[in-house]
């Protein structure tokens, strides 16, 4: 049983994993925990864990059809376990549901909010339906257990026939609805996989994977519990199922010649080179292989074959779901560790359930041995010979508990703490501005830049008195003459260079506090502690904390008498490149008959430099004419700037 | 009386008031400052954006309000609606996340709160409660060089095509919006290709939601189909297996 126990052990390690992001998921939100984005809301969990769970849960209504419906009864071994899996694949496609929702608190709300245009409301109803229906079509197996609740599997072994006809009925439905989800996404899905017909084509793989996904778990349990396989069972079923992919492969075909995009195949493209792998990993090999009546009954052809079909189909279903909208959406979305985490980890849980089912009740004709009921766990020391019987092996419960416990906090400790801000926006570095007597703001951070002549600056202070409008901003700095740096560049922090507005000026549109909280009490900044500034006692606020001026006593603001920390606030960054530059220029605009008019937005807000200024900033060519205005030979200045 | 937005692209200088009143009127977070984005701009706290296109071109991006939204008819819980007055508004009460509905635009427009655990859907909503008050939205009201203009879709139109008439070459003639998916009630007029406002560069006219309908209208079909193909089928089976049993035992008998 030593295959089961590592097994198990294995699942379990990966189960802590997904329960650590699955925790992070729901106190963080989405953005931290996967790579999701508004170009790809959908992806890993929707494309593999729904679309292709539900898929993988389709052996369940295609064994009980051939079983009930068309009575073949030799496949009687193996319906109980294509209903359990199927019960179980839809118990993870409701988990894996809950972890990608938004707002999975909600997800009763399709029972109230009704919207049946949308395909996902279909989805949503037959999802519940239809595992409802398996929970009535499997119950009876564990029922059987506890002879107290006969009457009830009496109950519901009478009404099997209608169960069954409904869950076929229903899943019908639901793996044609998966592809309906997509029709309404012909600009995002590549046209080899978009067609009108999506919805069928779905139907028939998903009748094939159902019978695959029936044939190899059933080779891999008996493999697990070394048991004989069924050979001759499975290879009545890739009998049939060489009919289904040949259906499968010639309305595939049909449909993409007779809509003309049968160019797009051979064209070279990731996309056509993808769909020409997914077609001959899930159709074509597979229907080839098991076309042999030999080959068939060989077990690793069995293997093989199954295995392809599955990953064939499980890589349509993500094509679908995803991978084939890459190109259109020009996204480069890959799943993150965590994502890939809650995948396996879901499948771990339910593959763990399903081992417990299968030696817990009579899944299978003959119940395999239980390693728990065989306990290692010996007494150590047997009181009543007063002999020592040996250090007592582990117990298989506490080294599952260990597994999981360790990968768990392994999953904690290695979540990333990467964006949390919304992934709609990336930052882009801002530099400085660049340049000694001209200089270039680069204020809006998007190559457009504002020239501004330095010195001419300097000497209009020095030789005008600052108008009166201005005094607000100008005298706030005691000391500051006219032509003082401190002027413009008031409230400098220390190895700010030239006007580095942004810096204080954080926001384009709100005021920020100037007062940089973070920096006066970390190591590296003032290291200052609590009580350096605020009283002890009291409230720590802004109001009780010791005023500025107490420590820097050159911020003495002569306007406003009364200083507060309320004080330090910087003006947004729209408000101060306008109040500082447009406000003067409004009222100078008449003097100053060659210098750029302000009054109009596209003297700052269009221009451009010339594209060799814009890119690399190497300063190599001469700038020719700018705005009419002749540039200064800037070669020297990149030494100063850095 | 569907009301609508009609955007002059030759108009705009891109001064971003409508960004900024758009911010204020919705209570929306201030983000890093308005270009320092790689994408449209759109975002959670953006719902409208100025995309920057060659040439001093200042496109607004924002909402389309189609006449036939895809949003509205995937959303399963119906958290999306498409109003009387024109805007598609959203119900957050209702909404449980599942982001089908930013799948299904055409012009990739709704945005999600991803740093949020509790997260919504973000998108204009052309300023629903403005507009049933009587005024116009804020952004139409910030544009300084009336742009960017509200009204009935209809006298919206009126106006796009007099303009085109009136100023021949200026514009492409086209109105952006007019017929596209069904017709929108946000609409451009300009003097460049706005394919890049949409997935495909040229969306067909047909309604989004019609793609889907004909596999929504199979479902009843299919459904019943299917139950009555496999009854079908096992009455055949079990007749045959009764007729086989029967000629089994007159077999039998007869031979006695």
């Amino acid at each position: 049983m030593n295959r089961v126990r590592n097994t198990k052990l294995i699942l379990w390690l990966i189960a802590g994993f997904a329960a650590a992001v699955a925790l992070n998921r729901f106190v963080f939100g989405l953005g931290v925990t996967t790579n999701l984005n508004d170009k790809t809301p959908w992806g890993l969990w929707i494309g593999f864990d729904v679309m292709a769970g539900v898929a993988l849960a389709a052996g369940g209504f295609v064994i009980t059809a051939i079983f009930y419906m068309l009575k073949r009864e030799e496949f009687h071994p193996l319906v109980k376990p294509a209903v359990l899996t199927a019960f179980l694949g839809y118990l993870a496609v409701i988990f894996s549901l809950l972890v990608d929702l938004g707002l999975p608190w909600n997800i009763w709300h399709m029972i109230i909010y009704w919207n049946p245009h949308s395909p996902l409301f279909e989805v949503g109803w037959c999802v519940m339906l239809y595992t409802t229906v398996l929970l009535l079509e499997f119950s009876p197996t564990p029922l059987e257990e506890f002879s107290r609740y006969a009457k009830i599997r009496n109950f519901l072994m009478k009404f099997r026939f209608p169960f069954v006809l409904l869950g076929i009925m229903l899943s019908t439905l639901h793996q044609s609805s998966l592809g309906s989800l997509f029709l309404i996404m012909p600009f995002k899905l590549y046209p080899l996989w978009y067609t009108g017909i999506l919805p069928i084509e779905f139907f028939i793989s998903a009748v094939a994977l159902g019978l695959m996904m029936v044939a190899f778990e059933s080779l891999v349990s008996h493999w697990l519990y070394k048991r004989k396989p069924e050979t001759n069972l499975i290879a009545k079923l890739c009998r049939v199922v060489v009919w289904v992919l040949a259906t499968y492969f010639l309305v595939k075909i049909i449909d993409i010649i007779s809509a003309g995009k049968f160019e797009l195949i051979f064209n070279g493209s990731w996309q056509s080179n993808l769909f020409i792998a997914e077609v001959l990993i899930s159709t074509v090999i597979p229907a080839v292989l098991f076309a042999f009546p030999r080959l068939s009954r060989n077990n690793k052809v069995q293997w093989t074959g199954s295995f392809m079909v599955i990953f064939g189909v499980v890589l349509n279903r993500i094509d679908v779901g995803g991978l084939a909208m890459l190109g259109a959406t020009g996204d480069s979305y890959t799943p993150l560790w965590t994502e890939i985490a809650i995948s396996l980890g879901i499948i771990s849980i339910a593959a763990l359930v399903f081992l417990f089912a299968i030696e817990h009740f009579h899944v299978w004709d003959l119940r395999p041995e239980d390693p728990e009921s065989n306990p290692h766990n010996l007494p150590s020391f047997d009181y009543t010979s007063h002999t020592w019987l040996g250090t007592p092996s582990t117990s298989n419960i506490t080294k599952h508990t260990l597994a999981f416990v360790i990968s768990f906090a392994l999953g904690m400790a290695l979540m990333p703490g990467k964006h949390l801000h919304s992934k709609g926006i990336d930052n882009i570095k801002v530099k400085p501005a660049t340049g000694i007597d001209t200089l270039y703001i680069n204020g809006n951070r998007d190559n457009q830049f504002v020239k501004f002549t330095h010195q001419a600056h300097i000497e209009w202070l020095r030789t005008h008195k600052v108008p009166q409008f201005r005094s607000d901003v100008f005298q706030n700095i005691s000391g500051a003459t006219n032509d003082s740096c401190g002027i413009c560049h008031h409230l400098n922090l220390p190895g700010e260079k030239l006007s580095n507005c942004w810096e204080c000026h954080t926001s384009m549109y709100a005021q920020v506090d100037f007062f940089n909280h973070d920096w006066h009490t970390s190591n590296t900044g003032a290291n200052l502690k609590c009580n350096d500034c605020h009283q002890p006692g009291i409230n720590r606020t802004d109001q009780s904390a010791k005023k500025c001026t107490s420590c820097h006593p050159a911020y003495k603001f002569t306007v406003n008498k009364k200083v507060s920390a309320k004080t330090y606030y910087t003006l947004s960054y729209t408000n101060a490149m306008h109040n500082l530059c447009v406000s003067c220029h409004l009222i100078e605009s008449k003097k100053l008959k060659n210098k750029p008019h302000l009054v109009e937005c596209s003297t700052c807000h269009k221009t451009q430099l010339p594209e060799n200024l814009i890119t690399g900033l190497k300063w190599k060519i001469k700038v020719p004419h700018y705005n009419n205005v002749i540039l200064p030979d800037v070669k020297n200045v990149s030494s100063t700037n850095k | 009386m569907s009301k609508g937005i009609l955007t002059d692209i030759t108009k705009c200088i891109g001064c971003l008031k409508c960004v900024s009143a758009c911010k204020e009127a919705h209570n929306l977070e201030m983000d890093v400052p308005r270009i320092w984005q790689k994408n449209d701009g759109l975002s959670a706290d953006n719902w409208t954006s100025i995309v920057r296109r060659p040439e001093d071109h200042y496109v607004r991006k924002q909402c389309r309000h189609c006449i036939e939204p895809a949003c509205v008819s995937v959303c399963p819980v119906g958290a999306l609606n498409k109003t009387k007055l024109g805007p598609v508004i959203y119900d957050s009460d209702k909404c449980l996340g599942c982001r089908y509905c930013m799948m299904a635009c055409p012009y990739g427009i709704p945005r999600y709160d991803w740093s949020k655990a509790v997260p919504h859907v973000e998108k204009c909503i052309l300023c629903y409660d403005r507009i049933v008050k009587g005024q116009q939205p804020a952004c139409t009201e910030a544009c300084p060089q009336h742009a960017t203009i509200f009204g009935d879709r209809s006298e919206l139109l009126r106006i796009a095509h007099k303009r085109i008439k009136e100023n021949p070459g200026k514009y492409i003639n086209k109105v952006w919006g007019e017929h596209e998916v069904g017709g929108t009630s946000v609409m451009y007029l300009s003097d460049i290709d706005l394919g890049f406002l949409s997935y495909p560069t040229k969306l067909g006219n047909q309604p989004m939601p019609e793609k889907t309908a004909t596999a929504m209208e199979s479902v009843p079909f299919a459904f019943v189909g299917m139950g009555g193909v496999m009854l079908g089928l096992n009455w055949i089976i079990r007749r045959r297996m009764e007729l086989s049993k029967e000629q089994k035992k007159e077999k039998d008998s007869s031979d006695e």
